[in-house]
């Protein structure tokens, strides 16, 4: 014990170089770690949102619904890895100024995200364009699931699965990782020319993945039975309103994860926690600011539902979605004020969007996310007004603000509208009627998923709020259009048998 | 076989190929091509089985004489038509 000590004496003292190079050593795999574990921790957002559609789903489309979710991962992962990351790095300016070449903001970050450079690559010549590249990619690559599974829930009971999965790949893998090279980087022209300021992703994620999802549902048309032939909406029972509400929780301990993901951290090169913009802030101000918004979300949600649980659990989703935007700068007693107006919005949209506009969302993922989404980056704009945004400081302002919702709209809405267009051309968009009616299971996996409970029969909820048997009335929606100004999508043929 | 294969004289050379150990990129560039043509081919199938899966369906509910009953348990004890996912029980195949 005692020669050990004499040891270590001995040893002669690091100099200052070598100290520096442990301390940068030791922060590199900090970071790393950090990132690593945020993805772990969003992965229950993804397990969340397939709980959650799993049980508003109706039993006879249980799998169906939870399988579009498992394989958001599987189709979204490899055109994300192939040209999603891509476009991240180098279309921050529009389009890439000059083939190949690196945005000025972000001298190399353009050359480091093809698929085929060091940086997306086991590159062990240097921990900073190896090992960071490929965390920041994982955190990016799970946000975009998100963007799927926004989607994913709107559709659900009628949609093809590989619809869904085309969909999906140009939302998570084009539409939004576009924007956010616009909207959402240090070098993004949104950021250094007009402030743009969207911290945690109100918008670039929640809100254009709603706008995709209304493009996408105004061609896909509502399920079979859900208006009447006066245009009133019924309601369809949630086969599982515990298993939602379960999901909607592991959905919010996933963002947790999702906020962190969204900082910068470095501790030897940066001083401190930066936002995705390059500007300081804290993971306590973000920490707060979502843990206040769930509290808003949650009140307002109640308060605007009177108390109807799927909208109060929704309502916080809408909170946290409108204060994201501004989560780095506002005070928490702002956030939860913010919050409760959010959560409110979420109920009156939906409701608004389902009974005036007739357009059958199933979870309210456009009102929730959609909605909510534009309307975080439109309170920045009043309530961080001059805050310095991005490594030019360029001041936050409402008209820079607008221009990014402007700009985003027609970049989420038009994609959706125009790729669920084509598919329904191709007769590859919803499922044939008959099967819509008997349940997606039977067809895409020849059997029922609780084979040991009998199956009671279907109700529906009329728009005067009383409960029925489903079978007359969705066999004579089939024979009709649906109570819909827009048709079923089927054809003449497949509504006679 | 194993003990004779030249693996000292083959290791470095098809580990420079394949990884990302050298600067020689081929194996990479190779690699990239085949996972996006693998990707496309996977999106294909999935939309072409989907799809067989629905009109096969449909098919046979209309073949059935009548609407199904919404949500409804199809007759009797095994699957509505032939299964076309999961491993062939054939021994044909």
């Amino acid at each position: 014990m005692l020669a050990s000590a004499f040891s270590l004496l001995a040893q002669e003292a690091p100099t200052i170089e070598e100290l520096k190079q442990q301390l940068d050593l030791d922060s590199l795999i900090m970071t790393e770690t950090f990132y690593y574990w945020t993805v772990v921790v969003m992965w229950l957002i993804h397990v969340g949102f397939m709980a959650y559609e799993a049980g508003v789903a109706r039993r006879k489309n249980i799998m169906s619904t939870a399988m579009k979710n498992i394989l958001t991962i599987a189709v979204v992962t490899p055109t994300f890895y192939y040209f999603g990351w891509y476009i991240y790095g180098c279309f921050e300016e529009g389009w890439p100024k000059s083939g190949h070449a690196s945005p000025d903001a972000v001298p190399g970050f353009c050359g480091l995200t093809a698929p085929w450079s060091s940086g997306l690559g086991p590159n062990m010549e240097s921990n900073l364009t190896g090992h960071l590249s490929l965390v920041f990619f994982l955190a990016f690559l799970l946000f975009s699931w998100t963007t799927g599974s926004i989607m994913s829930g709107a559709l659900i009971e009628r949609v093809r699965l590989s619809a869904y999965l085309l969909l999906t790949v140009v939302l998570g893998s084009v539409v939004w990782i576009m924007d956010a090279a616009w909207g959402w980087s240090g070098g993004g022209w949104l950021t250094t020319r007009f402030g743009f300021h969207d911290s945690i992703a109100s918008l670039v994620v929640h809100g254009v993945a709603g706008a995709f999802t209304l493009g996408v549902l105004l061609n896909l048309g509502p399920r079979i039975g859900k208006y009447d032939v006066l245009g009133r909406a019924r309601s369809f029972r949630p086969h599982n309103t515990h298993m939602t509400l379960m999901g909607l929780m592991l959905i919010f301990t996933g963002f947790y994860g999702f906020y962190a993901a969204c900082l910068v951290i470095q501790s030897t090169i940066t001083p401190g926690w930066l936002n995705i913009y390059l500007s300081p802030t804290t993971l306590g101000a973000i920490a707060f600011v979502i843990t206040f918004g769930f509290a808003g979300g949650f009140t307002g949600g109640w308060v605007a539902s009177r108390g109807d649980p799927f909208w109060t659990l929704s309502g916080g989703l809408a909170g946290v979605i409108s204060v994201s935007a501004g989560a780095d700068v506002y005070h928490p007693s702002l956030a939860y004020l913010l919050s409760i107006t959010g959560g409110m919005f979420a109920v009156w949209v939906g409701t608004w969007i389902e009974r005036t506009l007739r357009i059958d969302d199933a979870v309210g993922a456009v009102a929730v996310h959609g909605f909510c989404g534009f309307y975080g980056v439109f309170l920045v704009g009043i309530f961080a007004g001059g805050y310095p945004t991005g490594v030019n400081n360029v001041p936050v302002s409402f008209g820079g603000q607008m221009i990014g919702i402007l700009t985003f709209i027609p970049l989420g809405f038009l994609p959706g509208y125009a790729a669920s267009w084509v598919l329904k051309k191709l007769n590859l968009l919803r499922v044939p009627a008959e099967v819509e009616l008997e349940g997606l299971d039977m067809a895409e996996f020849q059997q029922d998923f609780f084979p040991e409970f009998e199956r009671v029969p279907e109700t529906v909820v009329l728009p005067t709020g009383e409960e029925v048997e489903a079978a007359p009335i969705l066999l004579e929606a089939l024979a009709q259009t649906n109570g819909h100004r827009t048709a079923v999508g089927v054809s003449e043929e497949r509504r006679t048998p | 076989m194993i003990d004779s294969f030249p693996f000292d004289e083959w290791s470095d050379d098809i580990g420079a190929f394949w990884t990302f150990w050298s600067e020689d990129k081929t194996g990479t560039y190779i690699m990239t091509v085949l996972g996006i043509i693998v990707m496309i081919a996977a999106f294909v199938y999935w939309t072409w089985l989907e799809d067989r899966k629905l009109a096969a369906q449909a098919a046979l509910l209309r073949g059935a004489g009548g609407l199904p009953a919404p949500g409804g348990v199809p007759p009797g004890p095994g699957p509505s038509q032939p299964p076309l996912a999961g491993p062939s029980t054939d021994p044909g195949d």
